[in-house]
C-alpha cells in the first residue's frame, strides 16, 4: 500500500504539469480579455497599454514558463519565508492577478476560511444528514420515510441553489428578519455573542448547500444499503443469531460505507472549489466567488492558478480515495 | 447589535480622534454595498467604476464635479480659469493651488510635488496606467512652489481639466508610490490595497473583490468630519440582493446603481426601509434616422451619402416620426425612476441643456398625421403613406434587450397609427455594437432606415460628443466603416459650430455652442432622442446627506453623510 | 436411521410464505408469489431430509421458511419441541444457536470486511460468554474440524478458494453446536471435484457431532447420495415425500418420474435405452398457480379431475407419500384440503 501511495505521487508529478499545460492552453485560446470590462470611454490604445503591462506581448510559451516559474518555485520559496522565517533573498515575482495586481497566492489564503466555514460545514452537515436517512430509507424501503425522503432528495437534487438561496433569504431575512441576507467576511469570533452571530450568518448558506449535499450522498447511501442488505452475508448475519442492531450496523452499514466514503472523499475537492452560485447569492465571497470575478474579469493568472490548485485537490483527492478503498476493503489490493 | 456597534464604533472613534474632533466619528458605522466588488483600491490600475468609486473614499483630486456637473474645488483653493488668470490666454497651461494645512492621513503634508508624482506614476510607459487618457497632450507638471501645481500641454486645451479633476484622476501619495512607477506598479500590493489618502476615510483592510473596512481620516482637513467613525464596503452579489439588503432588510446603507425593473425597485421601496434616489448624467436612449439610403440594390454604394433616403430626407416625415412617439409612456414602461423623457440628445450638465425642443415631450398624433397630410403624403388602400411610388415603410433595428424591443412594439404601433410601416428586426449586442467591418449588422452599417440605442459620454465636457455629427465622422467604406455619425448627417454650418468650439475656452461660449449644435441636430429631427437613462441607486432612511452624483464619484461627499436621528 | 422410533426434531405443519405484490400508483396488493403453499414435513433427528425440485420451486425459501429468516404466512414450525412459527425475531435470537444454516454461495455468504476468525468468532460473542483464549480455542477447534488451516484465522474470505470458504461456512454454522442445519444447495457454486470433500465432510460431521440435515439440492445424484429420505417439490408444494431408496427404486408422482428420468445413468448400455419422459411447457408462475393439481399443465397422465381439484397429500404406503390423483382408489372423493397427515 505504501509503495503504491509513493508510486501514484509520483506518477501525479507528470499529470499535474500536463494538466496546468492544458489550463494554460485552453485559457489562452478561450476568448477573454482583461480589459473588456473597462468602461467605453477608456480608448483603445489604452487598453493596449494596458494589455502590454500584464505581460499579453510575450509569447505563449514564455508565458506558460514565467507562471511555472512563479507558481512551482517562487510561491514555495515564499511559503517556506514566511513559516520558517528564512530569507532566501532575492527578488522574486509571485503569481499576481491582474484584476487586483495582488498575489493570488494570498487572495486564495484569505478567501479560504470563509469557503471552508461554509461550504466545508454545509459538506459535513450534509454527510450528517445523508447517512442516517439513507439508512434509514434503505432499511425501511418503500416505506413513507423512504418516499418523503426520495422527494426531499429529488428537490434537494433537482432545484437549483439560488432558487432555494433567494427563497430563503425572502423568507428568513426579509419577512421574519432572522437571519442576515448578506454574510460578513471580515466578522471575528471572539465571545458567544459573536460566535452566535457567526452561527445566524452561516445557518441559510450552510442550509441551502447542505439540502444539495445530502440530496446527493444520501441517495448513495440508500443504493449501496440496499445493495448489501439483500446479500447472502446479511442473512448468515441473521442466521448466527445476531441482533437487528447489529446486522445493520455492523455487517451491512460498514460494507455499504465503502463506496460511499470514497464518494464523499472525491466530493471533498469540491468543496475547495466553492459553491459558485450559493457564494454570489449569500455573498460569502470565498473561492467560488473569486474564481468567477476571475473569469469574468479575465484574470487568467487566477483563474490558471485557482484551476490548478482545483486540479491538484481532485488528483489529491481521488488518491485519498483510492486508499480508503484498500484500507476499508481487504478484497483491494494494490501491491 | 446594531446599538453596540455604534457605541463602539463611537468610542473607538473617540479614542482615535482627539479632544477637539468631538463630532467627528460620532455616528458609528455607516454600512454600503456594490454589487461589483472593488478589486483594487488605486483608480490608476483600474479604469472600473467600483473600483474609482471606492478609492474616492479615500483619494481625492483638485477639483470634483457636483451633481449638477459643476466642477467643485476639493483639494485645489478654487478652480482656474482664464477668468482668473489660473489658466494661461493660449489656453497651453493651467495652475492650480493647494488648499493651505492639508495633510495625508499618515500626518505627512500634501504638496505639489505629490502631484508632480501622480503624473509620472500614470504617464510612465510601462505602468499600463488606465487613465493615462486624462494626461493626455500633458507636456509637463511641475511645482512651482509647496502648493502650487502648474500643468503644462502642447497644444491649445480649451478643457484643460483632465489632470487631477474627478474620480479618475486623483492625487497620490508620492512617499508611499515612490517605488511603483512602471512595471513595479502590480507589485505595490499594501499600497495599492490601501493607499494613503486625504479623502475623509482612511483603508484598515482591504479585501480583493470582497469587504473593505474603512475608519475616519484623523487628519481629514474638516476636524468635524466625517460623521461616521466606520465605513463597511461590502462587494459582490447582484443587483437585486443589494436592494434587498437596504430597502427590505436594512442591514446595510446605501447600495450602488440598482438596475432593476421598476416595479422590483417599487415593491423593496414599498418596504419602508429605504429610499431610491435617481440622478441623471448625458445617456441617451435615442433613434438615429438614416440619411442615405440602405437599398441593397445599390451594392456598394448603399448606406453611403451618395444616395440621399427616399423619404426620411424629407424633414417633414422625420419629424411626424418624432411627434408620434409618447416618451413618457416609454419612461414609466422602460425605466421607472431611472429615466425621464428627454428632447435633446445632450441633456446634461445643466449649462449645456437646451430648452428650445421641449415640445416633443407630449405626443401629438394628429398633428402629425396633418404633418405628412400636408407634405403629400397619402394614405394608401393599405393604410401606409405614398408619395411618386415611395411608401412609408420603415426598417427599425435595435440590439437584442428586453426594454428595446418593448419599445420597439410600442413606437410601431405608433407609427401605424400616422400610417408608416414598420418592421422590427434585433441583433445580438455583441454583433450590434461590435465594430467588425465584415459583419453588415453593425450599427455603423446601418443597414436599416432608423436604429435604436444609448449612447453618452465621459465627464461633463460635450466637446468630443458634439463632434460626433460632423460630415468626415460618418462611417463609410473609405473609414472601414468606422465612424460616430451613424445618421451620415452632413451640414457645413454644424462643421463650423464644431470647429469654432475646438478653439473657445470661454465656458459659457462653448455652453451657446454646444447647445446650438445641439438644437440643430433636434430641429432638423436627425435625431430622435427618447430617454434621458440616469443612474439609481438606494439608502436608509436613517442616512442623511447623500447626494447622487453621475458626473464624478456616487460617494463623493461622503465627508457629509450622517446618520439621521429618531426617525 | 429411519426407523419409526426415531423422533422428529423438526415437525412442520401447513407452511405458507407469500410474499405479496404491490402495483399501481398507491403500491396496492394485488396479489401473492406464493413461493411456499401449504407444506407439511417432518425431519427426524439424526437424519437427512433431501429437498429437491426445479430452480424457482420454492426449496430455498422453503429452508429459510423452517428457519424463521423469513416472517412466515401460516403454518406452524416446531423444532425440538419448540414452536418457533410466531415467536418474534428478537425472542428468536436466543434460539438461533439450535439451527443453522449453509448458504449456497459462500463467497456472498461471508461478510467480506471480516477476518476468518471474526466470522466464525462472532456468534460465539453474541451467544456466550467465551475468554479471549477460549474463544480462540473454540475457533481453532472449528477449522480443524472443517479441515482449514489454522494459520487463515486472520485471512479475509477473498484469501480463499470456493470450496475453502464453503468449509468457512460450515465452520461458522458448527460454531454454537447447532441440532438441525438447512443445507441450501451447499456444493451447487462449487467446482465438481470440490463437491464431493464438501459432501463428505457434512458426512462425517453430521456423524461426529449427530447433526439433523435439511438438504435442499437440485442434483437428483448428490441427494441419493446423502439423504435419508427425499422430499420432491413442485412450485410450492412437496408433492412426493419417501425414503430415498423407495423413491429412486420406483417414483409414484408423475413429476418425480420425470425428474429422476432425466437423471444420466452411469452405465451406457442402460442409458441407452431408458425411457425419458420429457415435460413441456414452463412451470407456471407461482403468483397465479392453476386451479386443481399444480403439475396439471405439464403432467403426461393428466385427467380431468387434476384441472379441477386439487389432489390431497397422503400416504399411499408406510412412509410414502404423494399428492396425485392417480393414487385416489383409496377414497374416491378427494377432499380438497391438502395436508392432512395421518
Amino acid at each position: 500500500m505504501f509503495n503504491y501511495t509513493i508510486r501514484r505521487l509520483f506518477l501525479a508529478i507528470p499529470t499535474l504539469f500536463f494538466i496546468s499545460l492544458i489550463i494554460f492552453l485552453l485559457l489562452d485560446l478561450a476568448p477573454s480579455d482583461p480589459t473588456a470590462n473597462l468602461p467605453l470611454t477608456i480608448p483603445p490604445e489604452v487598453r493596449e497599454k494596458i494589455r502590454q503591462s500584464l505581460g499579453l506581448g510575450e509569447p505563449i510559451h514564455i508565458r506558460y514558463l514565467l507562471w511555472c516559474k512563479q507558481f512551482f518555485i517562487n510561491e514555495p520559496l515564499n511559503i517556506m519565508e514566511q513559516w520558517f522565517g528564512w530569507d532566501i533573498a532575492g527578488d522574486r515575482l509571485r503569481v499576481l492577478s491582474w484584476q487586483t495586481r495582488s498575489p493570488v497566492v494570498d487572495l486564495i489564503v484569505q478567501r479560504t476560511p470563509q469557503t471552508l466555514w461554509v461550504v466545508g460545514m454545509s459538506y459535513v452537515v450534509g454527510v450528517l444528514i445523508a447517512l442516517p436517512i439513507g439508512i434509514i430509507s434503505a432499511y425501511r424501503q418503500y416505506s413513507w420515510f423512504d418516499q418523503v425522503g426520495t422527494f426531499i432528495s429529488m428537490i434537494g437534487f433537482s432545484v437549483p441553489t439560488f432558487f432555494t438561496g433567494v427563497l430563503m433569504i425572502v423568507v428568513f431575512s426579509v419577512w421574519l428578519g432572522w437571519f442576515p441576507s448578506i454574510y460578513d467576511t471580515t466578522h471575528q469570533v471572539t465571545d458567544w455573542a459573536s460566535f452566535w452571530q457567526q452561527i445566524r450568518q452561516m445557518v441559510m448558506p450552510v442550509a441551502v448547500l447542505a439540502l444539495f449535499n445530502a440530496a446527493q450522498i444520501s441517495r448513495f447511501m440508500r443504493a449501496s444499503m440496499l445493495d448489501n442488505l439483500n446479500q447472502d452475508y446479511v442473512r448468515t448475519a441473521r442466521a448466527k443469531g445476531l441482533g437487528e442492531r447489529t446486522v445493520v450496523l455492523v455487517h451491512v452499514l460498514r460494507n455499504s460505507l465503502i463506496p460511499v466514503v470514497t464518494v464523499i472523499a472525491l466530493g471533498v475537492p469540491q468543496v475547495f472549489g466553492g459553491a459558485i452560485i450559493t457564494e454570489q447569492v449569500f455573498k460569502v465571497n470565498g473561492l467560488g466567488q473569486l474564481l468567477i470575478i476571475s473569469i469574468q474579469g479575465g484574470d487568467l493568472p487566477t483563474v490558471q492558478t485557482l484551476t490548478f490548485i482545483f486540479a491538484f485537490l481532485i488528483v489529491l483527492f481521488n488518491l485519498i480515495a483510492d486508499v480508503l478503498y484498500g484500507v476499508l476493503d481487504p478484497r483491494i489490493r494494490y501491491d | 447589535m446594531r446599538l453596540t456597534k455604534i457605541l463602539l464604533g463611537a468610542v473607538a472613534a473617540m479614542a482615535m480622534s482627539s479632544a477637539a474632533q468631538a463630532e467627528r466619528g460620532a455616528d458609528g458605522q455607516v454600512n454600503i454595498i456594490y454589487w461589483q466588488a472593488p478589486s483594487t483600491m488605486n483608480p490608476y490600475l483600474s479604469g472600473g467604476t467600483k473600483e474609482l468609486e471606492a478609492a474616492s473614499l479615500v483619494l481625492e483630486p483638485l477639483a470634483r464635479y457636483d451633481q449638477d456637473g459643476n466642477m467643485v474645488p476639493f483639494l485645489a483653493e478654487d478652480v482656474p480659469t482664464v477668468a482668473n488668470g489660473g489658466v494661461s490666454a493660449d489656453l497651453t497651461t493651467i495652475t492650480w493651488k493647494l488648499k493651505e494645512g492639508l495633510k495625508w492621513a499618515d500626518g505627512s503634508a500634501v504638496t505639489a510635488a505629490d502631484a508632480v508624482f501622480t503624473w509620472k506614476y500614470c504617464s510612465h510607459p510601462e505602468g499600463g496606467c488606465a487613465q493615462s487618457e486624462k494626461y493626455n497632450d500633458v507636456t509637463g507638471v511641475e511645482a512651482v512652489d509647496d502648493r502650487t501645481i502648474k500643468v503644462t500641454f502642447g497644444v491649445s486645451k480649451p478643457f484643460p481639466y483632465g489632470p487631477f479633476v474627478g474620480a479618475q484622476a486623483p492625487l497620490i501619495q508620492a512617499a508611499q508610490f515612490a517605488n511603483c512607477l512602471g512595471a513595479k506598479a502590480p507589485e505595490c500590493t499594501d499600497a495599492n490595497f490601501g493607499p494613503i489618502g486625504t479623502g475623509p476615510f482612511a483603508v484598515t483592510d482591504f479585501r480583493p473583490n470582497d469587504v473593505i473596512s474603512l475608519e475616519a481620516n484623523s487628519n481629514y482637513r474638516d476636524p468635524a468630519k466625517p460623521a461616521f467613525a466606520k465605513v463597511t464596503f461590502k462587494g459582490g452579489g447582484d443587483a437585486a440582493a443589494a436592494g434587498r439588503s437596504v430597502l427590505e432588510t436594512g442591514e446595510f446603507d446605501y447600495a450602488w446603481n440598482l438596475q432593476l425593473a421598476p416595479d422590483v425597485l417599487a415593491n423593496m421601496q414599498a418596504a419602508g426601509k429605504g429610499t431610491v434616489v435617481s440622478s441623471f448624467g448625458t445617456l441617451v436612449e435615442r433613434i438615429m434616422i438614416n440619411m442615405t439610403n440602405p437599398d441593397p440594390a445599390l451594392g456598394d454604394e448603399r448606406a453611403t451619402a451618395k444616395h440621399a433616403h427616399p423619404f426620411l430626407s424629407d424633414m417633414a416625415v422625420r419629424k411626424a416620426l418624432s411627434m408620434a412617439v409618447d416618451r413618457k409612456l416609454l419612461v414609466e414602461i422602460g425605466y421607472g425612476d431611472a429615466g425621464r423623457p428627454t428632447c435633446n440628445v445632450l441633456p446634461a450638465p445643466e449649462i449645456y441643456k437646451s430648452s428650445a425642443n421641449d415640445a416633443c415631450l407630449v405626443q401629438d398624433i394628429e398633428s402629425a398625421k396633418k404633418l405628412l397630410d400636408d407634405a403629400g403624403w397619402v394614405a394608401g388602400g393599405d393604410g401606409v403613406r405614398a408619395k411618386d411610388g415611395k411608401r412609408l415603410s420603415i426598417l427599425f433595428q435595435s440590439s437584442t434587450n428586453a426594454v428595446r424591443q418593448d419599445f420597439q412594439a410600442l413606437i410601431k404601433q405608433w407609427w401605424s397609427d400616422i400610417g408608416v410601416e414598420t418592421e422590427l428586426r434585433n441583433i445580438d449586442a455583441s454583433v450590434f455594437f461590435g465594430g467588425d467591418p465584415a459583419s453588415p449588422d453593425t450599427f455603423q452599417k446601418f443597414f436599416a432606415d432608423v436604429e435604436m440605442y444609448a449612447n453618452n459620454f465621459d465627464g461633463t465636457d460635450p466637446e468630443s460628443y458634439m463632434a460626433n455629427w460632423e460630415c468626415k465622422q460618418a462611417p463609410r467604406p473609405e473609414t472601414q466603416w468606422q465612424g460616430n455619425n451613424m445618421p451620415r448627417y452632413c451640414n457645413a454650418d454644424y462643421d463650423a459650430l464644431v470647429a469654432e468650439m475646438a478653439k473657445t475656452g470661454d465656458l459659457n461660449e462653448r455652453a451657446r455652442l454646444a447647445k446650438a449644435m445641439n438644437d440643430k441636430l433636434m430641429q432638423e429631427y436627425i435625431i430622435l432622442p427618447l430617454v434621458d437613462r440616469g443612474r439609481v441607486s438606494a439608502h436608509s432612511n436613517t442616512l442623511g446627506g447623500v447626494v447622487l452624483n453621475t458626473w464624478d464619484s456616487e460617494l463623493w461627499n461622503a465627508a457629509d453623510w450622517h446618520r439621521v436621528k429618531s426617525q | 436411521m429411519t426407523e419409526a422410533t426415531a423422533k422428529p426434531l423438526v415437525q412442520v405443519r401447513g407452511l405458507k410464505m407469500h410474499f405479496p405484490i404491490h402495483a399501481g400508483l398507491f403500491q396496492r396488493h394485488v396479489g401473492d408469489v406464493k413461493a411456499v403453499d401449504d407444506i407439511s414435513l417432518d425431519i427426524l433427528e439424526g437424519e437427512t431430509l433431501g429437498l429437491v425440485g426445479e430452480s424457482g420451486c420454492g426449496k430455498s425459501t422453503a429452508g429459510r421458511s423452517v428457519l424463521r429468516l423469513y416472517d412466515i404466512t401460516d403454518g406452524s414450525i416446531i423444532i425440538d419441541g419448540t414452536d418457533i412459527s410466531s415467536v418474534d425475531q428478537d425472542s428468536l435470537r436466543g434460539f438461533r444457536p439450535r439451527m443453522q444454516m449453509i448458504f449456497q454461495d459462500p463467497q456472498a455468504s461471508l461478510n467480506p470486511r471480516m477476518t476468518l476468525a471474526d466470522i466464525i468468532g462472532e456468534p460465539l460473542d453474541e451467544h456466550e460468554r467465551l475468554s479471549k483464549g477460549q474463544r480462540l480455542g473454540r475457533i481453532y477447534e472449528l477449522m480443524d474440524a472443517v479441515g482449514l488451516n489454522r494459520e487463515f484465522a486472520n485471512r479475509y474470505p477473498h484469501e480463499f478458494s470456493g470450496g475453502q470458504r464453503q468449509r468457512i461456512g460450515i465452520a461458522r454454522a458448527l460454531a454454537l453446536n447447532p441440532k438441525f442445519i438447512v443445507c441450501d444447495e451447499p456444493i451447487a457454486a462449487l467446482d465438481v471435484s470440490i463437491q464431493a470433500q464438501v459432501v463428505n465432510l457434512l458426512e462425517d460431521l453430521q456423524k461426529q457431532f449427530g447433526l439433523t440435515y435439511l438438504f435442499i439440492s437440485h442434483d437428483l445424484s448428490m441427494i441419493r447420495h446423502i439423504a435419508t429420505r427425499v422430499a420432491v417439490m413442485y412450485l410450492g408444494k412437496i408433492v412426493e415425500l419417501a425414503p430415498r431408496d423407495a423413491l429412486y427404486a420406483e417414483p409414484k408422482h408423475p413429476y418425480t418420474q420425470a425428474l429422476l428420468s432425466a437423471v444420466p445413468e452411469p452405465d451406457p448400455a442402460r442409458e441407452a435405452d431408458r425411457k425419458h419422459i420429457i415435460l413441456t411447457g414452463d412451470v407456471p408462475s407461482p403468483s397465479n398457480p392453476p386451479d386443481g393439481c399444480n403439475f396439471c399443465t405439464r403432467c403426461p397422465k393428466v385427467m380431468d379431475i387434476c384441472r379441477r381439484i386439487e389432489p390431497v397429500f397422503q400416504e399411499l404406503d408406510p412412509g410414502r407419500y404423494a399428492a396425485c390423483h392417480l393414487f385416489d382408489t383409496k377414497n374416491t372423493t378427494a377432499e380438497p384440503t391438502a395436508g392432512t397427515r395421518t
